[in-house]
This record gives structure tokens, sequence and C-alpha cells, in this order.
């Protein structure tokens, strides 16, 4: 039922953007009546999206949870990697990759790609309707300001993170040395045993 | 009887099925239609479709070139479901047809989905109304049955039954002054077969892969079965 209640909000979310955006809604015109639906294998989760054009006046969408039907074209993903498909150049390298597998109509999912590859949605704009002028474009560029800070702080953390790592290489044993002082263990204990035996059998001489 | 509760339910029934199932039908509405596989050009039958809530939604999946049959066998539900959806916009691909579920007009394998929403539990005759639906379904298409069925969580259980025969029938007084209908609802869902009986009557009926999915803890199941 949660699926069901998130696909809902999913649904009204993209209506309002396909209306706010006349752009993307011509985008998928090609992709009018036909079913796009992504497995993602990591959540066992199979979503579709069914575009239905303009319903008076209105463009109107479906999405739907857990989908069992024939789709136009079907992605078999994970996750991440339906991530990577927000560049369109990306998806016959992660076909070819294996990282994704994809049943049907290679262009329905080009297209969708595409379209919200391609989007560049101005906030400040919508954001007026609501707000007006000033203060819608006070609170994009705060937020754009934090982004770029939110953007340059993950910088900042992936850099200490990876030199860590490479510090703790320096220092750190590596794997094959660890095999080779366990051989040298290995054969001292055999010697040793060797010698006690010796021992042994001179003493009981 | 049935008769005279939809005649005296029907204009405020849109806003008790809201209020009653707490706006919770939508979602159960959602899962038939994306249970549904309608597709563009298709031929579909809303049965006991009422105020046509799923009428709506297929009317823009099936497009100009497919088709929506609303069907009821009550003319006072049906005005309120052609009046609200005309008023939505929705026109030149829904008919309304006055219609009995135990006999359907259509001719054999003529339709390709049907669905049938809290409608079967007021049918007199359920074996009948199944035969009737699996004659006019093509081969390959398929029925969904959504309806009101039996939870085997005793508290959820317990709750409901608090709620159906008490405050049901008390927020039906007040807002649409009908109580007795109410009763009569909430007294209709308590005799209709449950999960497990009901997948046989489908299969009875000739239906191929039944099988369902309970919603909101099994107070509403999801029937689905084709005909090939
Ligand atoms: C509870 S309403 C459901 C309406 C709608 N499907 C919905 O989900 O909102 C039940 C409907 O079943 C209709 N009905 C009852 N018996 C019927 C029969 N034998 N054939 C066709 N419709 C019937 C009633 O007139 C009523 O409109």
């Amino acid at each position: 039922m949660w699926i069901t209640l998130l696909t809902a909000v999913a649904e009204s979310a993209l209506e309002q953007l396909l209306n706010k955006e006349p752009a993307l809604a011509v985008q998928l015109a090609a992709t009018q009546h036909k079913t796009l639906a992504v497995t993602l294998t990591d959540l066992e989760l199979c979503c579709a999206l069914h575009y239905v054009g303009e319903q008076q006046g209105k463009a109107r969408c479906f999405v739907y949870g857990n989908y069992q039907d024939q789709a136009d074209c079907h992605i078999t993903t994970t996750l991440s990697t339906l991530q990577e498909l927000s560049d369109p150049s990306q998806l016959t390298r992660l076909i070819r990759e294996e990282k994704l597998d994809l049943e049907g109509d290679l262009q329905l999912a080009q297209s969708y790609s595409k379209a919200f590859a391609g989007l560049n949605i101005d906030w400040a704009e919508h954001l007026s309707n609501h707000l007006g002028d000033a203060p819608a474009q006070l609170l994009v560029a705060q937020c754009e300001r934090a982004k770029q800070r939110g953007a340059s702080h993950l910088g900042i953390l992936k850099r200490t993170v990876t030199q860590l790592c490479q510090d703790e290489l320096n220092v750190a044993v590596h794997p094959l040395e660890v095999r080779q002082f366990k051989t040298h263990t290995r054969q001292l204990a055999q010697q040793l045993a060797a010698l006690e035996q010796r021992i042994n059998a001179l003493s009981e001489l | 009887m049935v008769a005279d509760v939809f005649h005296s339910v029907a204009a405020k029934y849109d806003v008790m099925n809201d209020l009653m199932s707490f706006g919770i039908h939508r979602l159960w509405k959602r899962q038939t239609i994306a249970c549904s596989g309608v597709r563009q050009g298709h031929k579909v039958l809303d049965l006991a479709g009422g105020t046509g809530d799923l009428t709506a939604k297929f009317s823009e999946l099936v497009g100009e070139s497919g088709q929506v049959i609303l069907g009821d066998i009550n003319d006072s539900m049906l005005r309120v479901g052609r009046d609200k959806l005309r008023d939505l916009g929705r026109v030149g691909n829904i008919e309304y047809v006055q219609m009995n579920a135990e006999a359907l007009p259509f001719p054999d394998n003529s339709l390709d989905v049907i669905t049938i929403a809290f409608g079967l539990r007021n049918v007199t005759d359920k074996d009948k109304a199944l035969r009737s639906m699996y004659r006019v379904l093509k081969p390959g298409g398929r029925l969904l049955v959504l309806e009101f069925s039996k939870t085997d969580n005793e508290a959820l259980s317990k709750l409901y039954d608090f709620y159906s025969f008490n405050i049901l029938p008390t927020m039906g007084k007040l807002v649409a002054n009908d109580s007795e209908s109410y009763r009569y609802l909430a007294e209709s869902i308590r005799m209709h077969p449950d999960q497990e009986t009901l997948k046989s009557m489908m299969e009875e009926a000739g239906f191929e892969q039944a099988s369902y999915q309970n919603l909101t803890g099994g107070i509403v199941a999801l029937h689905r079965g084709f005909k090939f």
C-alpha cells in the first residue's frame, strides 16, 4: 500500500512538472500511450510510467508500482546505475557492461532519458507565483549558494577520505608481506619440530 | 432493497466514499488500474461502476481509439456518474449503459478488460454474474474484482467491526441522513465470500490464473483472473 501511495505522490509531482515545463511535455510527445517499466533489482521493485498526453489542456501520466504487465520498454537495473542514466549517452555503455538490461523499444528509454536530462527548471519563475518576485529570487539564490557550498564540502570530504586511505595504505602491511611472513613462520615451526626430534633422539642415547 | 439503497445514496456517494474510507478507496482503485493492463485502443467495462471513478481513469488510458462502458443497474448512480464525468470533460469514448451484471448485454468475446469495484457483493447471483463476465471477455482478456474481504488480523478485524456497525451508520445519518443504507452496506460486506472462496468461484466460472492480493490487511482484496 505504501508503494501505491508513493506512486500517487510521484504521479502528481510529475504532472505538476509536465504542466509547468511545457518543453518536457513536447519532448515526451513521442512516448505518448507507451509504457516504460523499470525493475530495480536491489529494491525488488518494478515501477512503470505511462504518459497519456494532454487531456483537457493538462498533461496526464500514470505511475504504477508493483507493475506486472508487458511494457513497451523494460529496463532492469540497480538504483545507483539508474542515476547514471541521467546522461543519455551512457545507455549503450551500461548495456554493454551488463549493468543494465533493456527489453523492447530502446528509443523509448532514450526519449525519457533525453527529456529529463535536458530539463532546466526555472524555479524562481515558478516560485514567484506563490511568493512574489523578490522573495522567490532570494530563495533560489540562497538555495543555489547552499548547493554550491554543499558540493564544495563534499569535495573536501572526498579528498580527505582519499588522502586518509592513501596514508593508511602507505603504512599498512601488504597482503603479500603477510603471506610471506606466514610461510616463514611455518618453515621455522617445522625446523623447530625437527630439532626437537633430534634432541630427543640424542638424549635417549 | 439494493436498488433502493443506491438510489438513496447516489447524490452523496462520492463524499461518503472519501469520508468512510478516509480517502483510502482512491489507493485501492489505483492498485486496480495498475493491475488492469489497460492500453490504448482497449474496450473496457467498468461494471457496477456507480459514479465512475475507474471509468474516468480508463477513458484516459484507452485514448480516442478505445472505449469505456460505465455499466450499472441503478440509473440514479449512472446519472450522477455521467454528470460528474462530463463536468470533468471526459466525453467521446465513454458510454453509459444500465445493465445487470448477471446478464451482460454484450456479444461473446467482445471486451478486453472488466472491472467490478465494490459491486459484486451487491449482486444476487454472483456465480451467474462471473459466468456472464467470462463469456463477454475476449480471449486474453482479464477480470478484476475489487471488494471488501476478510482480514485475518484479529485486532484489525475487531476495530473494523466496531467501525462498520457503529461509526459507519452514524456517519451515514449525519452526512447523508440515511443510516439504514449504511447499515445495509456494512452487513453486505460481512456476507461477501472471503478471498479463497471468491478465487474458487472465479475458477469455477472458467477464469484461469486466478489470484488475489490483500490490500490494507485484507479489509479489501483485489482478485484477478484471465480468459485464455
Ligand atoms: C458501492 S457501489 C460501487 C461504485 C463504484 N464501482 C465505486 O467503486 O465507487 C456499488 C454499485 O453496484 C451497483 N450494482 C448493484 N447490483 C448490481 C448488478 N446486479 N448489476 C450491476 N450493478 C449493480 C449499484 O447500483 C452501485 O452503483
